[in-house]
């Protein structure tokens, strides 16, 4: 018994990790970014929204990158996060599968009847930030709403959604993008959670960070 | 020692697994509980719920019993394959029964070109919802009523059969009374993990409120926007769950009672 006993306590103990590996709370679009930046750390990926809430419940992070301001300045007002600091900016782009069975060509054709509209979750970032820029009529179209910009990807590249707003770096080889022409720039912001993450952000922002944000497709913040 | 020690472990395991329960329902007062159910998100999902769960189930039980019975009664080439591949959705993790039904039934899958020519497209529809409970929750009324129709012992069939019924009358009115337990004690397990199906919902039906989001994906939605109304769906989904496992646990003894048997010599074979 002692030895099951201290076994279960040493396999606890394994999943408790603990060493000094720094772990990134990051937006799901900044996931090949942040694993090119710091292949050594770990991750949890997931809507800003999401991941918010889960600092607010205790989860044990470093750093906390968000694909909306709004989220770190409410943690940071919180006193739960450090000062927030916007790292690069976004954009929004329409993308349709490779085949394009609906034959879309830009946001006026996203009003049709009938399309499948597939958009990020009221609270998600790239969710709220389409709902600014689409027509009513286009919103009676959406089918589903995702939870991080991921799963919108997914369902347009699988073809069973005809067309999804979602961020320009994150656009896959499945699916065919059109530039909205909008001058809604989406800034990044990042926060320190824990005094391990700021090595983290330094290098974010350091001169090879910015280039690889800007190699991804990221604008300047 | 070991006596104290299996003791102590004993209690952590209880507390481990209850604790997390306890916690949903301490954490905002019942009223509040009760009273955050009848905001409109929560009331959109649960009807989803109440609606997805029940059609699949009536399927379920209506496809799955005669299913389940040629299956424990015939036999026949392949027959144990046929039950091997039926119980496969029981332990396939959801993610993988979501991925599979859009490979089967998705736009771009493989009967995706018939469908559209039928003028059928499932993703993002309440029959993909349906067909997702189907998918992962009858697995768990097909293999207990299998069980429970080979438990029928063939003596009284064919002792129905010889004072002259019929073989729909035999099956309606002698092997579904004897098998009553197994099948209700399934149809309990299946109807408690349909109404849980959240990963093959969420990929082959995606989430939309009042449509497609079912409460375990209201529950996910709602995390970070009102973590109360997420906790009391998760309060109402407990109090339901224990409900149908009560009811498995109560069905075996129910099955004994003798008047649920409308045939003396049904009586005499339970016993």
């Amino acid at each position: 018994v002692k030895r099951t006993l201290a076994l279960l306590v040493l396999l606890l103990a394994g999943c408790g990790g603990g060493e000094d590996r720094v772990t990134v709370f990051a937006a799901a679009s900044l996931t090949e970014v942040f694993h090119e930046l710091d292949p050594d750390a770990r991750f949890n990926f997931a809507g800003s929204d999401e991941l918010a809430a889960q600092i607010r419940e205790g989860a044990r992070a470093d750093v906390y990158a968000s694909a909306d301001p709004r989220y770190p300045r409410a943690l940071h007002a919180e006193g739960l996060v450090g000062t927030p600091r916007v790292f690069a900016t976004n954009r929004l782009v329409l993308i349709v599968p490779r085949a394009n069975p609906a034959r879309i060509a830009g946001l006026s054709d996203l009003s049709r009847r009938g399309i499948k509209l597939v958009l990020g979750a009221e609270g998600v970032p790239v969710g709220d930030y389409a709902r600014r820029l689409l027509p009513p009529a286009a919103l009676a179209n959406v089918v589903s709403l995702e939870e991080d910009v991921k799963a919108i990807v997914g369902k347009v590249a699988l073809g069973e959604a005809d067309a999804g707003l979602v961020y320009a770096t994150d656009v896959v080889a499945d699916v065919r993008a059109f530039e909205l022409h909008t001058r809604l720039r989406i800034p990044y912001a990042v926060a320190v959670v824990d005094e391990d993450g700021a090595e983290f952000v330094r290098r974010l922002v350091s001169e090879p960070g910015r280039r690889i944000l800007r190699e991804a497709g990221f604008g300047p913040p | 020692v070991i006596r104290v020690a299996l003791a102590a472990v004993t209690g952590i395991a209880l507390a481990f697994l209850l604790l997390p329960i306890l916690a949903l329902f301490l954490r905002v007062p019942p009223g509040e509980l009760v009273a955050q159910l009848g905001s409109e998100p929560a009331r959109d999902a649960l009807l989803v719920s109440l609606k997805t769960s029940v059609i699949a189930h009536v399927l379920i039980l209506g496809v799955g019993t005669p299913v389940a019975h040629a299956l424990a009664t015939r036999r026949f080439r392949g027959r144990r394959l046929a039950i091997a591949a039926i119980e496969l959705p029981l332990v396939l993790p959801p993610a993988v029964a979501g991925i599979a039904l859009l490979a089967a039934f998705g736009r771009r899958g493989l009967l995706g070109d018939e469908l559209a020519w039928l003028g059928i497209s499932l993703p993002f529809t309440q029959a993909a919802v349906v067909l997702a409970i189907v998918f992962v929750a009858s697995p768990f009324y097909l293999r207990a009523a299998i069980a429970a129709f080979a438990a029928v012992d063939p003596a009284l069939v064919d002792a129905s059969r010889t004072l002259g019924a019929g073989r729909a009358r035999t099956f309606l009115r002698v092997a579904v009374p004897l098998a009553a337990g197994g099948l209700g004690a399934g149809s309990s397990l299946a109807f408690a993990r349909g109404l849980g199906e959240f990963g093959a919902t969420i990929i082959f039906a995606g989430s939309f409120p009042g449509v497609t989001q079912t409460t375990p994906l209201a529950i996910y939605a709602l995390l970070d926007l009102d973590f109360d109304t997420a906790l009391a769906l998760g309060a109402l989904l407990v109090v339901v769950s224990a409900a149908l496992l009560t009811a498995v646990n109560l069905l075996p003894s129910w099955t004994r009672s003798p008047s649920t048997f409308p045939t003396p010599f049904a009586r005499s074979a339970s016993s």
